[in-house]
């Protein structure tokens, strides 16, 4: 048996922009009103490290930065069946960009201790870029394999098949390494009946759910300020502008015969520029 | 009282005004994103007064300098051995940062695709060196930038020649203009299909040089066990001249042979899919467009059974020519389609199908000829 003995899976909640609720007139999110939720694609890396415990053994540790609510996640992490949460919140991360985000998971990870896996999601759905996990596998100089969409361990090796442009690759790597998960990798799994029950336990006492909420502050971790936040942030968003909808222009047939629809859409659309001849 | 504004301080960030593009290539055949990126990467050089100079990495590919340069390379690095005859992290990081670290002044922008693979290592690389790297841009340029913002004072200043980075954010509500003139090189990734390339000259001069290859034994930490093509027997989505879509509004997995059909009246055609149909899994997820699938840009897209949702609309909103045909007329797809038809899918296909099979088109003069 391989000897896993310690998973990361690095967990965000973000804006649920299908909630109409915080989203400001310009388009900007107002995120204390906005409904949040754990990212979507973290789904999925959840689901990896949560499969890689029950295959081959070991512990599973999520970690979130965020404001102090994104516990949420962390509780949400407990019940589908994570042994422990950490979270990383300061008010000096503020506007921190993926340079100064991976920066601060970099220290989290190296204060919490050893590990054999890292899962991330491929990406968020409010930072967008996909390139906080291979930033941290940066920082911590590991090997990475993005856009996983299967993976099997032997021995002391990863080996996994990433999605590339026109087909996959299959990649062996030694442990440890970082892993991001595309969302063609199996959905996560319904919470355990038992997850779900030591999360009801633990919202009843604040000193239980200490022993598995863990809160980190830049100095617990002995991370540098000037590294973090805006000031530790080699990029700023300079401007936003609303993007207009195109709207206005389709040209729309209805209520008529279908021939007569189609043949008036044929002869006044450039479509048939691309048939077969 | 009124006080006058202090005029900032020009601040210039050192560079050598360069601007690189890291190629990308598979099996001796340059991908067109890097042909793109080189579109873009002139228009940025000459803004800066600068050169353009492409990276290219694989094995065998003695060829690919000259066209490089057509396409409006002014000096192509070439790392041409067998170790880098596919992508990999570790060895192609290894490579890129070695090339870059030898440079007496950082290049000014570093340029990636925004692809499986230029979004694994653009951010090794922006993190090697502290630098600022924005994710998939959809547009570059070059203009000032003043930095008022007193809660990091040492930033005070006017930067003149900065890298407007600019991109959709929240699902594409948003354009976001996105700086770093602090540190160079400043460093974008590109959406394919989106930038246009130059016209190649292949008379074009430009330098060749070699990059020395240097790697450690932490870069050998993985290895491709294979590498597999999908030999589908069409094009693939992101090619295609022409995508035919189908959304929930098919009601089953077997309204794609519908859609099959449809796509097959077609030259150089493809089949996508909206994310719910993959969900569900009625077609495998290589065909899902949107923001978190594929990015299209076809001379034609068919929508069919798409409600439009923003997700989608990200990743076909290029398209030269969209129709929809979609039962609800108050579905988003019709905010943003060229054409649309509203009513059943299963009505209007099989028409469009027998229409296209009696028509004949005569291109040059543009005119519909039926047969008989
Ligand atoms: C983080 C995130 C990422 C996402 N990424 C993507 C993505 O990459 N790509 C993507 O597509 N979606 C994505 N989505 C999902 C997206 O929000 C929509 O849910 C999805 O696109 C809807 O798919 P649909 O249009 O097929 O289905 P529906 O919204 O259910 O629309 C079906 C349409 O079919 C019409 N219809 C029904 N029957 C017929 C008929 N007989 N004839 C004609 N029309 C008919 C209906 O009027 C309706 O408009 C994402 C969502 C999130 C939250
Ligand atoms: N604040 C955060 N806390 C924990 N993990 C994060 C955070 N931001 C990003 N990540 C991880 O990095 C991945 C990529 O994020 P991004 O680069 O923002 O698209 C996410 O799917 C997470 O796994």
């Amino acid at each position: 048996m391989a000897g896993i003995n310690n998973i990361f899976v690095l967990i965000k909640q973000v804006p649920d922009q299908s909630a109409k609720a915080g989203i400001n007139p310009d388009g900007t999110i107002d995120r204390a009103k906005a409904k949040r939720m754990l990212n979507p694609f973290d789904r999925y890396a959840l689901q990896a490290a949560l499969h890689t415990k029950k295959h081959y053994g070991g512990k599973v540790t999520a970690i979130t930065m965020g404001p102090p609510a994104a516990v949420e996640i962390l509780l949400e992490a407990l019940e589908h069946g994570v042994d422990i949460g950490y979270i990383l919140s300061d008010k000096r991360l503020a506007a921190s960009d993926t340079l100064a985000t991976a920066y601060a998971l970099y220290k989290v990870i190296k204060h919490i201790g050893d590990f054999d896996l890292i899962f991330c999601g491929l990406q968020t759905t409010d930072g967008d870029t996909a390139q906080v996990g291979p930033q941290i596998a940066e920082r911590l100089e590991l090997s990475q394999a993005t856009y996983c969409e299967d993976f099997r361990i032997e021995e002391s090796s990863i080996i996994t098949k990433r999605v590339i442009e026109g087909g996959s690759q299959w990649i062996k790597m030694t442990i440890p390494a970082l892993i991001t998960v595309a969302n063609s990798y199996h959905p996560l799994e319904y919470k355990s009946l038992r997850g779900a029950r030591m999360v009801q336990h633990l919202l009843r006492s604040e000193e239980e759910k200490s022993k598995y909420i863990k809160f980190l502050n830049l100095d617990d971790i002995g991370a540098d300020p000037i590294k973090c936040g805006l000031r530790g942030s080699p990029t700023i968003v300079a401007r936003t502008d609303k993007v207009s909808e195109i709207g206005g222009s389709c040209l729309i047939r209805k209520g008529e015969p279908v021939n007569k629809m189609v043949v008036d859409l044929l002869s006044n659309s450039n479509i048939l520029e691309h048939i077969k001849q | 009282m009124s006080e006058l504004k202090p005029t900032l301080k020009e601040i210039i960030t050192p560079s050598n005004k360069e601007v690189i593009v890291i190629g990308e290539q598979i099996n001796g055949e340059i991908k067109p994103v890097t042909l793109e990126l080189l579109g873009i990467g002139k228009d940025l050089a000459n803004k800066l007064n600068g050169k353009l100079s492409c990276v290219i990495l694989g094995y065998n590919i003695h060829s690919l300098p000259s066209k490089l340069i057509a396409y409006g390379a002014d000096t192509v690095y070439l790392a041409d051995n067998k170790l880098l005859e596919n992508y990999q992290t570790l060895p192609y990081r290894r490579v890129i940062i070695d090339l870059l670290s030898g440079f007496p002044l950082p290049p000014h922008i570093l340029l990636l695709g925004s692809t499986t693979c230029g979004r694994d290592l653009a951010p090794r690389i922006a993190a090697y060196f502290e630098t600022g790297l924005t994710a998939d841009c959809t547009e570059l340029d070059i203009g000032p930038y003043e930095h008022t913002n007193k809660i990091d004072p040492e930033k005070l200043g006017l930067y003149p020649n900065c890298l407007y980075a600019i991109r959709p954010s929240f699902g594409e509500s948003l354009k976001a203009r996105i700086l770093g003139p602090w540190k160079n090189p400043q460093m974008a990734t590109v959406r394919p299909g989106i930038m246009l390339p130059l016209k190649p000259d292949f008379n074009r001069k430009g330098n060749i040089e070699n990059i020395m290859i240097n790697l450690k034994p932490e870069d050998y930490r993985s290895e491709i066990l294979e590498v597999i093509y999908e030999v589908s027997k069409g094009v693939s989505i992101t090619e295609a001249d022409v995508v035919i879509a189908g959304g929930f509004g098919l009601g089953k997995s077997e309204g794609f042979d519908l859609l099959r059909e449809l796509a097959n009246c077609f030259n150089h055609s493809a089949i996508g899919a909206s994310r719910k149909v993959v969900d569900v899994g009625w077609i495998p997820y290589k065909h899902q467009v949107g923001q978190t699938g594929k990015t299209v840009r076809p001379k034609l897209y068919i929508a069919c059974g798409i409600s439009g949702a923003i997700q989608h609309r990200v990743g076909m909103n290029k398209s030269n020519l969209i129709i929809a045909i979609n039962k609800d007329i108050d579905a988003p797809i019709f905010k943003f389609a060229h054409h649309g038809i509203v009513g059943d899918l299963y009505q209007i296909i099989p028409e469009f199908i027998t229409q296209l099979k009696l028509i004949k088109y005569n291109k040059e003069d543009k005119i519909l000829v039926k047969q008989d």
